[in-house]
């Protein structure tokens, strides 16, 4: 089973082609068959995850390419951190295809959506098995794809349209960092491969400045693909695919992609430190920012927009701060509980028919299965003690404060407590208080949707459990290999679980005084509002001055190329125009000339005596 | 057999061309059909000799040579000084251009079925232009690879000239200026080195000037062999085209008919990268050399300038036309480069765009014929209506910015890889041009497919023989992007030799 | 009998030669014209035979040629002289600078 994993993202591949090319005979029940074959590829992941729970990592390359005298090569390779990945990515993608069955039905153009969704489930399973930088280049840009394709799912919107676009753009801008890092790598190293970089970074072939360059060029990657802080402006805005596809892309997998090439790249940044600070200086600062833009917005999907990119930044930091295990930690229940919050977030859009949160309220009564979910993911990310949540950010914080950088400590927990404090607003927000404007009776959503939510509570409840202080580090000792000794920081536990019981109890009380949605009259509300403007300032510096360069260069074309074209005719018209004057008619004067223009080259012949050199 | 093959996939389109010139010129359907058949012949030839490639036939053995023009009686010193054979002669490196010559024809042939007019005169000189192009990426000596290429010359002119949008004439014109102005440094290059060495055979030629070992009846200095290479360069540089001689492709591209510039995209611009490839490495290693890092400069610049033109324009066409300007760059810098990575990623630049470009210009045609424009401000959500065309525009458009898995991304990566060696700090500028290649290749198609619909009616969607371009050029695309190592074995071999004469 | 060494007859041909040529270069009267080009293929015809006795390889070649030339001045001669009636019937004038039509 395990050589032949290379079947498990194909089978997402087999559903694309199959449902773009045969779609419309399908009909409706192309739900049922990208499921299907997302359910098969989920079920090899889980087989190979149980089989490679014992056995040591797995390899197997045939080389693609030949670079002179470097091979380069793909194939597949299964370590603990690829297969746990692999599982994860099958499991939530099968949950959003279930899921998207219930959300999307009625739409015309259901056949495709299953096809770009299969599309990007096998992109981003072959992501996580790549045992190369080009190759995982390579699925990190069909990822890329797969996320502009469905942000911009309806095409006839303006918004979807310029958000795809823009996604698309602003990772490509990041992209191009790992590019230019994998290049250099490659020039330093002659391979892609993981074990070879690594092998050179531990010989210490590179030198320690280009690999710093290296580090922070493969972290601009990381940074565009995973919304942190300054290539973040494409998130919010990819709210405006379909929220199955907010839930499975935008929250559960891609963004975390970035995540995963840090941990998968690990020993290139813990060969530098100044790359570390990086890290872990965009995470925390991400973290913290987004969480403070969350605190006041009003679209239910921007609020999880804004605390995923938070969240992700959690995870950067704990990767600066050396907490490999605790990231990775954090991404799998961060991807559990993030997708429940999605789709029950996308059951309560489907029921009231609007993502703004002012017009929502009292919804409790309304939704039973939806409103107990989203109160479990909401808990869960809050921090709350004993849900997965509450390990997860417990070890980040353990990992940043063994560090040393206190600073970045504090920027840890000032977000937990933004983080705690804007989720229960938008929890009360949607499901406390009077109902609002009840324009059409409000249903609970059917079955196909409650189920894969609630498997995913019950995942988001109970798989803190894999890396706990009291039952044991089996996540840490799989990945890491080795019997990880863990701490145990009581007081730690105390603080974190404190400063989310202060955040909930703010949210409780302005709730109380219902004054949680009053906007505020601060420049301060109003700069954080608009997102600090960071959208404007792109669009005043980066692309204003682009359309610059552009229109300059109109007019270089124009006026210089073309115009240095209009002087060479002008110059040879006038030229003419003067030659004519030499045909008078008078053939005395032109055997004059041609006899002295002879008698001129004799002479010429014989000063030069030859011809040219 | 072997003896005849190779002339007779040169001169194969003559069938087609007597067929034609049988028919009357108001058969319609027959002269299309006809024009159509005409071009399946060399195709048929050239996957021969792909397949026997495949089996390990040697290409060399392809070589023909017969006795042609003698100038003089120098017989007494040595029967091949001042002589012409006609030669032709196949390697791996060749055979690429030559089977994408060939596709490339039986597709435009396809997307000819849209010209309005004198479809007799349109298919003479179509067929007349394949010859050329055939005889171009065969011809083994200098003298004959001019007078093919002067072939394509002067039957592309008419073509362009003649079946194309409003201001046809002017950019035949302007086409016909530098082309000349290109092919008279071509010549006086190879009228030189014929009078100073005395044969223009390219392999006796490099090894002539290269290795030293014959005197020459009239010595050349390092002067003037520099200016031959530049002059070459030049030449080359006007047909490929980079910046800033790229006006007249520009003008072509829009205004030449979509079949037509299927052609001159696909296949013309290349005769830039394999003659300078082909003649410029082989016969001036040591000036290639020198020149390198000005040819990674210019290409650079090439690529750069083409992106952010091709950021503003309101005319599909255009943005395409600025795009190819833009690729091109990439093949001059690849080459630049002189390395296994770039050098690979010119060749496979050169041909990925060639799949690519005539793609998008195929598609042109299709929207063209349903819409009336290609203007980007009188079109927008198509994908409502026409879903497979959007879709078809979007994956094209997406081959076109380098998306991995299909070829664009493949030739970029090995060009940038090479670029990367050499001049580090140039590459991490020329990377600005990626992200601009995204930005105005998503809002061209953007712009068409997405957004709100600003006119209504009942425009077909793709249909019936139209898919048969798409489908062989998708397959191309994607097959060079997933497992490039088939285009990658056919030239590496050549592209090591080349290396070893200026490394060696 | 001393013999008339090449030279001489190349200094003769070059004189009637420049004679000729100054004279169909300068001369207005067209006739006058005429008669010096018939000069110049004179100066032709005596190095022709000058070099048929006395070149490197001394052969009946140039005499042959000498008889071609004149053939060819003699029905030169007669064209000229026959489009030169025909001007001067249009014309009225035989001076050369007023036949200056042929410009662009």
């Amino acid at each position: 089973m395990v050589d032949n994993a290379w079947l498990i993202p194909l089978f997402p591949l087999a559903s694309f082609f199959l449902l773009l090319l045969f779609g419309k005979r399908f009909g409706s029940r192309s739900a049922e068959v990208g499921s299907l074959f997302t359910f098969v590829s989920f079920i090899c992941a889980a087989v190979v995850f149980t089989k490679s729970l014992h056995e040591s990592s797995y390899k197997q390359t045939f080389n693609w390419l030949t670079v002179g005298d470097a091979q380069i090569t793909v194939g597949f390779e299964l370590n603990p951190l690829n297969v746990l990945m692999l599982v994860l990515v099958s499991f939530i993608s099968f949950l959003v295809h279930m899921y998207s069955k219930g959300y999307m039905n009625g739409e015309k153009r259901i056949s495709i959506f299953y096809a770009y969704l299969g599309l990007f489930t096998f992109a981003m399973l072959a992501l996580v098995m790549s045992p190369n930088l080009l190759q995982l280049y390579i699925f990190w840009e069909l990822v890329g794809l797969g996320s502009f394709l469905l942000i911009g799912f309806y095409f006839h919107k303006q918004e979807a349209k310029r958000a795809a676009k823009k996604a698309f753009i602003m990772t490509r801008i990041g992209d191009m960092g790992l590019l230019i890092g994998m290049i250099l790598l490659f020039w330093q190293t002659r391979s892609f491969e993981y074990s070879v970089i690594f092998q050179a970074v531990e010989a210490g072939d590179i030198s320690q400045s280009l690999l710093t360059f290296i580090a922070i060029m493969i972290f601009v990657g990381a940074v565009g693909k995973s919304g942190q802080f300054p290539l973040h402006t494409w998130l919010p805005d990819a709210m405006e695919g379909p929220t199955p596809v907010s839930a499975l892309i935008h929250a559960a997998t891609m963004v975390a992609a970035g995540v995963y090439l840090v941990a998968a790249t690990y020993p290139l940044f813990q060969a530098s430190e100044v790359a570390l600070l990086v890290v872990a200086v965009t995470g925390g600062l991400t973290a913290l920012f987004a969480a403070s833009i969350a605190v006041v917005q009003t679209d239910v999907k921007r609020v999880l927009a804004y605390s995923t990119m938070s969240q992700l930044g959690f995870m950067f930091l704990a990767l600066g701060t050396a907490g490999y295990v605790a990231a990775v930690f954090h991404l799998v229940t961060h991807a559990f509980f993030k997708a429940l919050l999605f789709l029950a977030a996308g059951s309560v859009i489907h029921a009231v028919h609007t993502q703004n949160i002012e017009k929502m309220g009292g919804l409790w009564k309304k939704l039973r299965w939806t409103g107990p979910l989203f109160l479990i993911g909401t808990l869960a990310i809050s921090g709350v003690p004993l849900l997965s949540g509450f390990f997860s950010k417990e070890e980040i914080l353990l990992s940043v404060w063994d560090n040393g950088n206190y600073f970045l400590f504090t920027l840890a927990l000032l977000t937990s407590l933004l983080t705690a404090f804007y989720m229960f607003r938008l929890f009360f927000s949607i499901f406390g208080g009077e109902e609002k404007t009840p324009i059409h009776a409000v249903k609970e959503s059917p079955m196909i949707m409650w189920l894969p939510m609630i498997i995913l509570a019950v995942f988001s409840i109970g798989i803190g459990y894999v890396q706990t202080p009291w039952f044991g580090t089996f996540l840490g000792d799989w990945l890491t290999n080795e019997n990880s000794h863990h701490e145990f920081s009581l007081w730690l536990m105390l603080i974190a679980t404190i400063v989310s019981g202060i955040g909930i109890g703010i949210a409780y009380i302005l709730h109380r005084k219902s004054s949680l949605l009053t906007e505020g009259e601060s420049s301060a509300y109003r700069v954080v509002a608009n997102k600090y403007y960071i959208d404007e300032l792109y669009e005043r510096t980066m692309i204003v001055s682009t359309k610059a360069v552009s229109r300059s260069l109109v007019y270089i074309e124009r006026y210089v190329i073309d115009g240095f074209l209009l002087v060479v005719i002008r110059i040879t018209r006038m030229f003419a125009k003067k030659a004519t004057k030499l045909q008078s008619g008078q053939v005395q004067q032109y055997g004059a000339i041609a006899f002295l223009s002879l008698a001129v080259l004799v002479v010429v012949y014989l000063v030069a005596g030859g011809y040219l050199r | 057999m072997n003896d005849y093959l190779l002339p007779l996939l040169v001169f194969s389109p003559v069938i087609g061309m007597i067929m034609i010139w049988l028919m009357p010129k108001t058969e319609e359907k027959t002269l299309k059909q006809f024009g159509w058949i005409g071009t399946l012949m060399p195709l048929l030839i050239s996957l021969f000799l792909y397949q026997q490639w495949l089996t390990g036939v040697s290409l060399s053995s392809y070589q023909i040579k017969w006795n042609w023009i003698q100038f003089g009686n120098l017989a007494m010193y040595d029967d091949t000084l001042y002589t012409i054979d006609f030669e032709l002669s196949l390697d791996g490196f060749s055979l690429v251009f030559i089977l994408l010559t060939t596709v490339l024809s039986m597709l435009a042939a396809l997307a000819s079925f849209y010209i309005k007019t004198e479809w007799k005169g349109y298919f003479l000189l179509f067929l007349l232009l394949e010859i050329g192009m055939l005889g171009v990426f065969m011809a083994d000596n200098l003298l004959l690879f001019f007078l093919f290429f002067e072939v394509t010359f002067v039957s592309l002119f008419f073509l362009i000239g003649r079946w194309g949008y409003v201001n046809k004439e002017k950019a035949a014109y302007h086409f016909l200026v530098y082309n000349g102005i290109g092919s008279v440094l071509l010549l006086f290059v190879i009228a030189t080195l014929f009078v100073r060495v005395g044969t223009t055979n390219i392999d006796a030629l490099t090894h002539i000037l290269n290795v030293g070992d014959v005197a020459l009846l009239a010595p050349i200095s390092p002067f003037l062999t520099d200016m031959l290479c530049i002059l070459l360069f030049i030449a080359f540089a006007i047909k490929l085209p980079v910046f800033p001689f790229h006006s007249w492709m520009v003008r072509v591209h829009r205004e030449a008919a979509p079949p037509v510039v299927m052609l001159h995209a696909g296949v013309l611009l290349k005769i830039g990268a394999y003659g300078m490839i082909r003649f410029g490495l082989g016969i001036f290693p040591e000036q290639v050399e020198k020149l390198a890092l000005l040819f990674m400069i210019v290409g650079v610049i090439s690529f750069l300038y083409g992106a952010f033109l091709a950021l503003v324009q309101t005319d599909l066409k255009l943005v395409w036309a600025y795009s190819s300007v833009s690729h091109m760059g990439i093949v001059f810098f690849g080459f630049g480069t002189l390395n296994d990575a770039g050098l690979q990623g010119a060749v496979f630049q050169a041909v990925s765009h060639g799949a690519i470009a005539a793609l998008l210009f195929f598609l042109i045609a299709l929207l063209y014929e349903r819409t009336g424009t290609t203007e980007l401000n009188e079109l927008g959500g198509l994908a409502e209506h026409l879903p497979i065309f959007s879709g078809v525009l979007l994956t094209a458009g997406l081959a076109a910015l380098g998306l991995p898995g299909m070829s664009g991304f493949i030739s970029e990566f090995m060009a940038f890889l090479g670029l990367f060696k050499e001049q580090m700090l140039l590459a991490i500028i020329a990377v600005i041009g990626l992200i601009l290649t995204a930005a105005y290749t998503l809002r061209a198609v953007l712009k068409i497919t997405f957004g709100k619909k600003t006119y209504s009616m009942t425009w077909r969607d793709v249909q019936g023989i139209e898919y048969v371009p798409i489908a062989i050029l998708f397959m191309v695309i994607v097959a060079i992007g997933v497992y490039p190592m088939w285009l990658g074995q056919l030239v590496q071999e050549d592209i090591t030799t080349w290396l070893l004469r200026i490394g060696g | 009998m001393t013999s008339v060494p090449l030279s001489a007859y190349l200094v003769l041909a070059l004189i009637l030669f420049c004679i000729g040529l100054y004279g169909a270069l300068t001369k207005r009267n067209t006739v006058i014209v005429l008669i010096s080009i018939e000069l110049m293929l004179n100066a032709v015809n005596i190095n022709l035979v000058a070099f048929s006795k006395f070149g490197m390889t001394p052969a009946i070649t140039g005499q042959v040629f000498s008889l071609f030339t004149m053939t060819i001045a003699a029905a030169e001669a007669a064209v000229g002289l026959a489009i030169l009636m025909a001007l001067y019937r249009n014309r009225k004038t035989v001076h050369i600078d007023e036949m200056n039509t042929m410009k662009h």
